[in-house]
């Protein structure tokens, strides 16, 4: 299956129309069957286009955000699923604020081929400014099929946590859709220490779309990457594709009979030990 | 074939024989020096060591007893207060079975598919394990012992493959300032190959309080689970004594899954340890090195020192500061839980 993650660097986001138009030429060009995009893809095109009211500084704007940008998100849901259904393929439409029964959530899409929504996943673990901000941590991680392999989708500060790359993983995930977004100014290390380290200890794929954008005072960027167990990609690296932040997409094919294999020849979650996990089943 | 012949026996009586404590000490005292006090600790600036140790034979344990005294008083020099031995530090006292080196080759002629022979001839290297465990329990202990409280050092003596009842184990050992054997640790998680060998795993993982800090000790292949750092955090270890012993051709990127990843999901410090070189057949590299959480590295790459070959002898050194690492558990920008979430699919997951 080709996948593609994409960065949103160079996307004309001045209108809902010229995004939707350099959008769908990208993701034509990757022949993509999948494609991801990144963290806050909602909030970035939201302020750039004018759906949504701009503030100087990123924690005020969030504040605002939260309960505020319900009809925004109807429209973006709806542009993204037509995309979907035009292209003909799944696609991961990065993140969203959204409020249910007064709680605010981080939370992904993916729609199908159809314009369907086939995954809504939120956030299950916050950074100090997110709960800051008054984000509520989702409590399900819920996988979906993308063309006969089993889904998750990982988001933002979830990459940094083992506990959810292992859910999925035991729960029978072959690939994880991360939507991401950090911010710039740091070296690759905090990237290698999110998914490409859940996916070496879970041997799944993953495609990690990156923000490549600004919010409010703050930047982001940081590199695309299709990741896999190290056995199965060049130089053993773990990477399928990687870019650099500016590049708008990467794309790679994935073949999980490769990754089977390696996962049948080294079965690291077959030698799991959990007679000795008995402290983490405790509050 | 069972190693319980009257000529084994009486070989595994001689193989204690020459271990016994008497005789390792005696030997070790005359070049030992004199125990002194050990200095105070400053939790902001323990200098540690890593070591890289180079696989060889030895025929005689004095000789063994020289080189891990070699090893420790290169890093003592270097004003380490804590030493750490890799993985498999028994391999070397194979070569005090007679005719170890005609094993190694018929080993080696039988992974390129040469083997000929008769299979009862076969001994696995389990039962090798078994019968050399309590010639070589007694010389570990007697060794890093001395050792220890001649330096006024922790030292974690590597682990080694023993016997336990009717059992073999990988166990790493953790030695004090004193003499004293503070505590050790079965391997919990084991290699395809170690589970063929029947090894049988530990369910725990200890954390132990000492001047340095809490110490924990888990075996190589434990740092490829995150389970593992998770609970040792959860317990309050400060700093992961990882002894490896990686059977495969150095690559950076396989070198970097196991410790480097655990300690930027649990904010530890790690020390890893390395045997290198090859025996029956078996290739082992690695690069010894101590490791942090990036945000408490100086280059923000969560490496403190690495020593730069893969395949010889090296010593990696560096200061931790217990404090920084207080300090950013306390304040920490992007961890959280989520007891909700573990407690709806831990329990099912992990039958």
């Amino acid at each position: 299956m080709q996948v593609a993650a994409i960065s949103m660097a160079g996307l004309r986001m001045n209108s809902i129309e010229k995004y939707r138009s350099d959008l769908s030429v990208l993701i034509k060009k990757s022949g993509a069957q999948l494609a991801v995009l990144p963290a806050y893809s909602s909030i970035v095109l939201g302020l750039s286009a004018g759906a949504l009211q701009p503030a100087g500084d990123y924690n005020i704007l969030f504040r605002q955000l939260t309960g505020s940008c319900g009809d925004w998100n109807r429209q973006f849901l709806d542009l993204h699923s037509s995309l979907a259904r035009e292209l003909g393929l799944y696609l991961a439409a990065g993140t969203l604020i959204e409020t249910d029964f007064g709680h605010h959530f981080h939370t992904a899409y993916c729609f199908n081929p159809g314009g369907d929504i086939c995954c809504r996943q939120r956030q299950t673990h916050l950074s100090g400014y997110e709960r800051e901000i008054g984000l509520s941590r989702g409590e399900e991680l819920r996988l979906f099929s993308i063309n006969g392999l089993q889904a998750g989708m990982v988001i933002g500060n979830d990459a940094r946590h083992p506990e959810v790359g292992r859910i999925f993983a035991l729960l029978g995930a072959d690939l994880l859709l991360h939507s991401g977004a950090l911010e710039a100014g740091f070296n690759c290390w905090p990237q290698v220490a999110g998914m490409w380290s859940q996916v070496q200890q879970n041997q799944v794929w993953a495609v990690e779309a990156q923000l490549k954008g600004f919010i409010a005072n703050r930047t982001f960027a940081a590199s695309p990457a299709i990741i896999g167990p190290c056995e199965i990609t060049p130089g053993q690296s773990g990477y399928l594709a990687r870019g650099y932040p500016e590049t708008p997409v990467i794309t790679a094919e994935l073949s999980n009979k490769a990754r089977l294999e390696i996962s049948q020849k080294y079965p690291l979650l077959k030698l799991l030990n959990p007679k000795a996990y008995s402290a983490l089943l405790q509050d | 074939m069972a190693l319980d012949g009257w000529k084994e026996k009486l070989y595994q009586r001689y193989l204690v024989w020459i271990c016994r404590p008497a005789r390792i000490a005696g030997h070790l005292q005359t070049s030992l020096p004199e125990p002194g006090q050990p200095a105070p600790v400053n939790r902001r600036r323990i200098r540690v060591a890593a070591l890289q140790v180079e696989l060889r034979l030895f025929k005689d344990p004095l000789d063994y007893a020289d080189d891990m005294h070699r090893r420790t008083r290169e890093a003592a020099e270097e004003g380490a207060r804590l030493v750490v031995f890799p993985e498999y530090n028994n391999l070397p006292l194979l070569g005090l079975l007679p005719g170890i080196e005609k094993m190694e080759e018929a080993y080696r002629k039988k992974e390129a598919g040469n083997a000929g022979g008769d299979k009862e001839e076969d001994i696995s290297l389990t039962e090798v394990f078994r019968y050399m465990s309590p010639a070589v329990q007694t010389l570990v202990h007697t060794i890093f012992s001395k050792l220890s409280a001649a330096y006024s050092l922790h030292i974690m003596a590597g682990s080694y493959t023993l016997a336990d009842n009717g059992d073999v184990v990988n166990r790493s050992f953790l030695y004090g300032p004193s003499g004293e054997l503070i505590g050790s640790q079965d391997k919990v998680h084991l290699l395809p190959l170690e589970a063929e060998w029947n090894l049988k795993r530990g369910s725990l993982f200890p954390v132990f309080d000492t001047a340095l800090g809490k110490l924990a000790l888990p075996v190589c292949m434990d740092a490829t689970y995150f389970e593992t750092f998770r609970i040792l955090e959860q317990k309050g270890a400060d700093i992961a004594l990882l002894p490896i012993a990686d059977m495969q051709e150095y690559n950076y990127w396989l070198a970097l899954r196991g410790i480097w990843p655990r300690l930027q999901e649990s904010p530890i410090y790690g020390i890893k340890s390395a045997l290198v070189g090859s025996i029956a057949g078996l290739t082992f590299t690695g690069r010894a090195g101590i490791f942090a959480p990036i945000e408490i590295t100086p280059e923000r790459n969560g490496v403190l020192a690495e020593v730069e070959p893969y395949d010889r002898e090296a010593i990696a050194l560096a200061d931790l500061n217990l404090e920084a690492l207080d300090d950013l558990r306390r304040n920490h920008p992007w961890r959280d839980s989520n007891p909700a979430l573990y407690r709806r699919y831990f329990p099912g997951i992990y039958k």
